[in-house]
C-alpha cells in the first residue's frame, strides 16, 4: 500500500515524470483512484501529484463569451463559480448532482473527464456544450474535441503520459439547457444522464438541438443527426419524441445494477423526450448565451 | 388515557433529552476503533476466494518473511494447539477461528497476520498462498434444503449455549440446520372448506446492517493473566463464556468490555471477531487488534435472503380459515443465531390474524455464501412481507377494502396465537386504526388517489401489519450502587450502541430511587464488574433490565426507608423516596434529604449502598411437532404501517410521499425517544424495499461497496415521515413498559408493495421493488 508521491510544480516537469516511469499515474482529485484501490486494484507505486501546480484549478473568461477551466479545478469550484453560473448554467445545474457536497470539493473536473467512465455525469452537459479538451504530453500540447475524447470503457483518446490541462467551452449560441439525472438513489451514479440543448428562432421554432446521454454505453453518447428533423420544426411532445427515438437508436446500453440493457434503453428515451421539452422551455422563458444580456461583472 | 397516570411519575414518561447526546455531537466517545494499547500490533484476515473447498495447502513462508510481520496463523496451526476448542457459535459450534480443512463461503478466513501496523498486515496477505481443491458451491435455499445436494457441513455440534436452543439436534447429511414446525387444527380440512385459495412466493434478498462504525476488537492479556477484551459487541456476558469455552479459561479469567457502540442492528452479536483477537494476543504476547474494512463487514454477517410460499384459504365472507406457509432460510455457510430467527419468526409465519388451521415449515439451509444472522425484526419483516402482500391480493379478491378485511380478522386481547398462547398488551387494532386516520385511509376496494391530476404519474395509499415476539426465557442483571451525595451508578451488561438505552434506563432508576435523572450514571459493559445480560437485542433491554434495575433500586430503597424509619419514627411502608428526599407519604415536611440518611447509617463520607437483582422470563415448553405452546412469549410487539406512493408511469420508479409507521411500545418511558426509533426503524426497512440488496453470483458479492449497495439517505426520506407511538400497557413492564427498536421495521416493505399495487395494478413479489420491475409490470399489463 505504500507509494511514492511526486510533486511537481509544472505541466512540463509532471509530463517529463511520467516519461521516465510510464507506470506512475496522475493524481488529480483521487476519488477514483482511491476507489479502485478499495475495490483491490493495486495502486501505481508512483503517483505524479498534479495538486501543487500553481493556476491550474484557474476559471476564466474565453474570447466571445467561452470559458477556460483548469483541470485541477474542483466539481464544487466549478459549480459555484459565478461565470459558469451565468454563461452556462447547465453545466452548474449538472455538478450540483454529481455524487455528494464532500465528493465535489475533492474531484476535479479534468480528473472525472480522464477517467473516461461511463457513469459520471460531467461528460453529458460538456459535450452538448461543444467543449474542447486540453492535453499536454511529452510531445507537446494539442486540443481534442470532447466529442472525440471518449473512446470506450475507461477509455480515452489520451496517450499515455498526457494530461489533461484544460478545458474550453466556446460561446454558446441563446438556448435553453438541461441536465437531468435519473438515478435509483438519491446518492447514487445515474442510470441515465440526459443532457440537452436548444436554441429556437424567433419564431419559436428549433434552430439548434443538442442532446447527450451518459450511463447507457460504453462511453459518454453525443446524439447525432437531431438537427436534420428538429431544424426549423415548433417544439412539440411529437418532435420530442421522435427526437428522443433517434437517441435511443444510438446508445448500447451495458446493463448494470442500475438497470438492464432493455430497462436502460427504455429510459434514454424517456429522459432525452424529457430533457428536450425542458430545455426547450426554458429557451421560450429566456435564453442564455452569447449575445444574450449579461449582467456586467 | 394516560394522561392522569403520567402525572405520577417525575422522570418517566417524559420526553427527556439523551444522556450521551452532548457528548456523541460534540465527538468526545471512545469508540472500539478509537482504541490503543502501548505495544498494540494489528491483524489482518485472509478470505477464501472459493465458495466451496478444500484447503490442500496454505504457504505462509513469504509473508511471514515480510517487513513489520510479527506472525502469520492459520487454520493447520490450530488443529495442533494444546487446549484450544477452535470451534464457535451460539446455536451450533460450526465456525472455526480460521477455517480448518474446508472453506464454505468467499470471505471465509483462512489465515490471519499480526503485524506491527495495520496496512503492513494487510499487504502481507498477498505474500499467503493458498491451494484449494474446488467443491461444487451450494446456491440455492430450496435446491440445497433437498435430500442429495451437496453438504455445506459433513457434521455439526449443537452449541447447547442458551435456554431457547437447548432442543436443537441437526439431522443427518443435510444442509437443513434447523426445521421448525407448527402444526394447529386442520388445514387440510381448513382449505377444503375454503371459497378462495391464494398460494404464492414472496422473496427477500440479503442486505447488510450497515452499522457506522465496523467490527472491531482489541485484546490483551494483562499482568495477571486475564484474558481482556475491548470490542464493540451486543453481546458482553455470551462473549465472555465462549471465550471461556475456547481457551479453557475460567469465567474470572475473562474480562470482556464494551465502550459506546456506533450502531449494530443484529450485526454485532455472539462471536465475531474477538475469539481471533484473543488467539492472536496470546500468541503474538502483546496486545491485538483487529478493525474490518467496509468490504468484509459486508461478508461478516448479512440479513437472511429468505424465499416464502403461503398458502391461505378464506371464506366468502372474509374470513382466515388456513393458512400453509413454507419458509426457506438462506443462512449462509455458518448458522451463527439463525436456528433462534427461524423458530421466533418461525411461529409468526401465520401473522397477525385469527386463524384456525394452521401448517408452518420453516427452514433454516446452510448454503456457500456470507453467513446471515439477527437483523433488526430477527427474521419477521421477511415473512411479513410475504403475509402482508397476499392479504392485500386476498382483500381485492374478495371484493373488500383491506384495511377493514385486517381489522375483522386481526388479533385482540385474549385471542389465541398460532401457537395456542393466549395474546396480552398487543395494540394491533389500535395501531391499523392510527396509521389509517394519519393518511386519511380512504376506504375502497382498489383506489388510486386522484388519478390524473398529474400526469403520467399514480399515485395511491397502502397498508399492513405485523407482530413479532421478544425472545424468551432471558435474563437480565442489575446492581444499582447509590453513593452518600444521592448520586447513583446502575451496573448493566446493557450496551448502548445508539438506541438509547442509557437514556431509558436513567430514566428508570431515577423515578424509582426518587432522584433527578442527572444523578443517574449508567456504567458501560465490564464483565469482571457488571452482571448477565443475555444480549442487546430483540428490543428487551427496557423490558428486561428496565425490571431488573426496578428491583434492584427496591433494595436500595428498602436500606433506606429502613435507616429513615428510625429516624422519622414512622413505619418504612409509610415513607416515600422523592426529589432526593425520603419523607412522610402523608406528611411531606416530614422528612430527610438522602445525604442525611446516608449520614445517619453510615457516618463516612464515600459510603455506598447496594441493590442487586435478576430479573428472569420464562416460556411455557413448545411441543417439537406443533409448536403450541402456552406460553411462549413475555411480550409481543405489534406495528402498523400506511404508505402513500407517487410511481413514474413511464420510468416504473417509486416515489414514497408519505410514510406512517405506528407501534405499541407498552408504556413510553421517553416518548420523542420512542418516536425516534419507530421512525428510525422505519427508514432501516424503507431504504430495503426501494433499492437495497446484496448481489450475489456463485457465491461472490458483486456489491461490497457503499458505492454499489445503495442505502437510504436523507434525501430519501419521504417528505413526511410520521411516528405514531401506541400505548397498551404491559401488566409486567417497568411501568408498563415493552421495547420499541424493532417493531418499525416489520410491515413497511408491504405497505409500499400494496400502495404500488393499488396505484398500477403492478405486484412486486420480490423485493426491492425497483423501478425496472414496476415498469415490466406495467408493460406486461397493457
Amino acid at each position: 500500500m505504500g507509494f511514492d508521491l511526486l510533486e511537481p510544480r509544472t505541466v512540463a516537469e509532471a509530463v517529463e515524470l511520467h516519461a521516465r516511469d510510464g507506470n506512475a499515474v496522475f493524481l488529480a482529485g483521487g476519488t477514483a483512484l482511491l476507489i479502485l484501490q478499495r475495490q483491490g486494484l493495486p495502486l501505481p507505486r508512483r503517483l505524479i501529484s498534479l495538486r501543487g501546480i500553481p493556476g491550474l484549478d484557474e476559471i476564466t473568461a474565453g474570447p466571445g463569451g467561452g470559458l477556460r477551466i483548469g483541470a485541477l479545478a474542483t466539481l464544487r469550484q466549478v459549480e459555484r463559480h459565478p461565470l459558469v453560473v451565468r454563461r452556462v448554467p447547465l453545466l452548474a445545474e449538472a455538478l450540483r448532482q454529481v455524487a455528494n457536497v464532500r465528493v465535489r470539493h475533492t474531484a476535479t473536473l479534468g480528473g472525472n473527464l480522464a477517467h473516461g467512465d461511463y457513469r459520471l455525469d460531467p461528460p453529458a452537459p460538456l459535450l452538448v456544450l461543444g467543449a474542447q479538451v486540453r492535453a499536454v504530453g511529452i510531445g507537446g500540447e494539442r486540443e481534442i474535441a470532447l466529442a472525440a475524447f471518449f473512446r470506450g470503457l475507461f477509455e480515452t483518446a489520451l496517450q499515455p503520459g498526457e494530461v489533461v490541462t484544460e478545458l474550453a467551452i466556446p460561446p454558446t449560441p441563446p438556448s435553453g439547457g438541461t441536465y437531468l439525472k435519473y438515478a435509483l438513489s438519491s446518492n447514487d451514479w445515474p442510470c441515465v444522464g440526459a443532457a440537452a440543448l436548444v436554441a429556437l428562432d424567433d419564431h419559436g421554432r428549433c434552430r439548434e438541438v443538442r442532446l447527450a446521454l451518459t450511463a447507457v454505453a460504453a462511453a459518454p453518447v453525443l446524439v447525432r443527426g437531431l438537427d436534420e428533423l428538429a431544424r426549423g420544426e415548433p417544439v412539440s411532445d411529437r418532435l420530442a419524441a421522435r427526437l428522443a427515438d433517434i437517441a435511443a437508436a444510438q446508445v448500447e446500453p451495458v446493463g448494470d445494477q442500475r438497470g438492464s440493457e432493455w430497462y436502460k434503453r427504455e429510459m434514454a428515451r424517456v429522459f432525452a423526450r424529457r430533457a428536450l421539452l425542458a430545455a426547450a422551455r426554458r429557451a421560450e422563458a429566456g435564453p442564455v448565451g452569447d449575445g444574450t444580456k449579461e449582467p456586467v461583472a | 388515557m394516560a394522561d392522569g397516570r403520567k402525572q405520577e411519575f417525575a422522570v418517566v414518561g417524559k420526553s427527556v433529552p439523551r444522556v450521551d447526546g452532548p457528548p456523541k455531537v460534540t465527538g468526545t466517545p471512545i469508540y472500539t476503533v478509537d482504541m490503543e494499547r502501548p505495544g498494540m500490533l494489528h491483524a489482518a484476515i485472509l478470505r477464501s476466494t472459493v465458495p466451496h473447498g478444500r484447503i490442500r495447502r496454505v504457504d505462509k513462508s513469504r509473508a511471514e518473511q515480510a517487513e513489520g510481520v510479527v506472525l502469520v496463523v492459520t487454520g493447520e496451526d490450530l488443529k495442533t494447539m494444546p487446549g484450544i476448542d477452535p470451534y464457535f457459535g451460539p446455536a451450533f459450534r460450526d465456525q472455526a477461528i480460521l477455517a480448518i480443512d474446508k472453506v464454505r463461503y468467499i470471505g471465509d478466513p483462512i489465515a490471519a497476520v499480526v503485524a506491527t501496523r495495520r496496512e503492513l498486515a494487510y499487504e502481507a496477505l498477498d505474500l499467503i498462498d493458498v491451494e484449494y481443491e474446488e467443491l461444487p458451491p451450494v446456491l440455492d435455499p430450496v435446491e440445497a434444503a433437498r435430500p442429495g445436494s451437496p453438504l455445506v457441513h459433513e457434521q455439526l455440534r449443537p452449541a447447547k449455549a442458551f435456554a431457547d436452543l437447548a432442543e436443537i439436534e441437526p439431522g443427518k447429511a443435510t444442509n437443513v440446520c434447523y426445521h421448525f414446525k407448527l402444526r394447529r387444527g386442520d388445514v387440510e380440512q381448513g382449505f377444503a372448506q375454503s371459497a378462495h385459495v391464494f398460494e404464492d412466493w414472496y422473496y427477500s434478498p440479503p442486505a447488510q446492517h450497515m452499522m457506522m462504525e465496523p467490527h472491531a476488537a482489541l485484546a490483551w492479556v494483562d499482568s495477571d493473566g486475564v484474558l481482556t477484551v475491548i470490542t464493540g459487541s451486543q453481546s458482553p456476558s455470551y462473549v465472555k463464556g465462549s471465550l471461556g469455552a475456547i481457551f479453557g479459561l475460567p469465567q474470572n479469567k475473562v474480562r470482556v468490555m464494551v465502550p459506546l457502540v456506533g450502531g449494530a442492528y443484529g450485526g454485532k452479536l455472539y462471536d465475531k471477531l474477538e475469539p481471533l483477537a484473543s488467539l492472536l494476543t496470546f500468541m503474538a504476547r502483546r496486545p491485538v487488534k483487529i478493525q474490518l474494512t467496509r468490504e468484509e463487514v459486508f461478508i461478516t454477517i448479512t440479513k437472511h435472503g429468505v424465499v416464502s410460499h403461503v398458502r391461505t384459504g378464506v371464506s366468502q365472507d372474509g374470513k382466515i380459515l388456513a393458512r400453509k406457509v413454507e419458509v426457506y432460510w438462506d443462512t449462509g455457510a455458518y448458522a451463527d443465531i439463525a436456528p433462534r430467527v427461524v423458530h421466533k419468526s418461525g411461529y409468526t409465519s401465520a401473522g397477525a390474524y385469527r386463524v384456525p388451521n394452521i401448517w408452518i415449515d420453516s427452514y433454516c439451509v446452510y448454503t456457500n455464501k456470507p453467513p446471515a444472522g439477527a437483523f433488526r425484526g430477527f427474521g419477521v419483516p421477511q415473512v411479513v412481507w410475504a403475509l402482508e402482500s397476499q392479504m392485500d391480493m386476498i382483500a381485492e379478491k374478495l371484493g373488500r377494502d383491506p384495511l377493514q378485511f385486517r381489522l375483522e380478522n386481526v388479533l385482540l386481547e385474549g385471542d389465541l396465537f398460532a401457537t395456542g398462547t393466549p395474546v396480552h398488551s398487543a395494540g394491533l387494532k389500535e395501531s391499523l386504526e392510527a396509521v389509517a386516520r394519519e393518511i386519511k385511509w380512504e376506504p375502497g376496494v382498489r383506489k388510486a388517489v386522484k388519478p390524473g391530476t398529474k400526469s403520467g404519474v399514480a399515485r395511491a395509499k397502502g397498508v399492513a401489519c405485523g407482530i413479532k415476539a421478544v425472545i424468551t426465557p432471558s435474563i437480565s442483571g442489575a446492581i444499582v450502587v447509590m453513593n452518600n451525595d444521592a448520586s447513583v451508578n446502575v451496573l448493566t451488561s446493557t450496551v448502548e450502541m445508539g438506541q438509547g438505552s442509557d437514556t431509558a434506563l436513567s430514566q428508570i432508576a431515577a423515578e424509582e430511587l426518587g432522584v433527578r435523572l442527572q444523578d443517574v450514571r449508567v456504567m458501560h459493559p465490564d464483565t469482571a464488574v457488571t452482571p448477565y445480560d443475555t444480549i442487546t437485542a430483540g428490543s428487551r433491554s427496557t423490558y428486561h433490565m428496565g425490571n431488573a434495575i426496578r428491583l434492584a433500586a427496591q433494595e436500595v430503597k428498602r436500606q433506606l426507608f429502613e435507616t429513615a424509619s428510625d429516624r422519622l419514627e414512622v413505619d418504612p411502608d409509610q415513607l416515600v423516596a422523592r426529589d432526593g428526599r425520603i419523607f412522610v407519604a402523608e406528611a411531606p415536611t416530614r422528612g430527610l434529604p438522602i445525604p442525611e440518611v446516608f449520614q445517619a447509617r453510615f457516618g463516612a463520607r464515600g459510603a455506598t449502598l447496594q441493590g442487586q437483582a435478576v430479573f428472569k422470563t420464562y416460556a411455557a415448553p413448545m411441543d417439537h411437532e406443533t409448536g403450541q405452546s402456552e406460553k411462549v412469549t413475555e411480550y409481543w410487539f405489534p406495528g402498523a404501517t400506511a404508505a402513500e406512493v407517487e410511481v413514474d408511469l413511464e420510468t416504473g420508479k417509486v416515489r414514497v410521499v408519505k410514510l406512517v409507521e405506528a407501534c405499541d411500545v407498552g408504556r413510553a418511558i421517553n416518548p420523542h425517544h420512542c418516536e425516534q426509533q419507530i421512525i428510525g426503524s422505519a427508514l432501516i426497512s424503507l431504504g430495503q424495499t426501494l433499492f437495497e440488496q446484496m448481489i450475489l453470483e456463485n457465491g461472490e458479492l458483486l456489491n461490497p461497496t457503499l458505492l454499489d449497495y445503495k442505502v437510504l439517505t436523507l434525501k430519501d426520506v419521504p417528505e413526511s415521515a410520521v411516528p405514531i407511538v401506541i400505548e397498551v400497557p404491559h401488566k409486567d413492564g417497568p411501568f408498563g413498559a415493552k421495547g420499541v427498536g424493532e417493531t418499525g421495521t416489520l410491515s413497511v416493505s408491504a405497505a409500499i408493495g400494496n400502495a404500488v399495487y393499488r396505484a398500477t395494478g403492478v405486484r412486486v413479489k420480490e423485493l426491492p421493488i425497483t423501478p425496472e420491475k414496476v415498469l415490466r409490470g406495467l408493460r406486461a399489463g397493457q
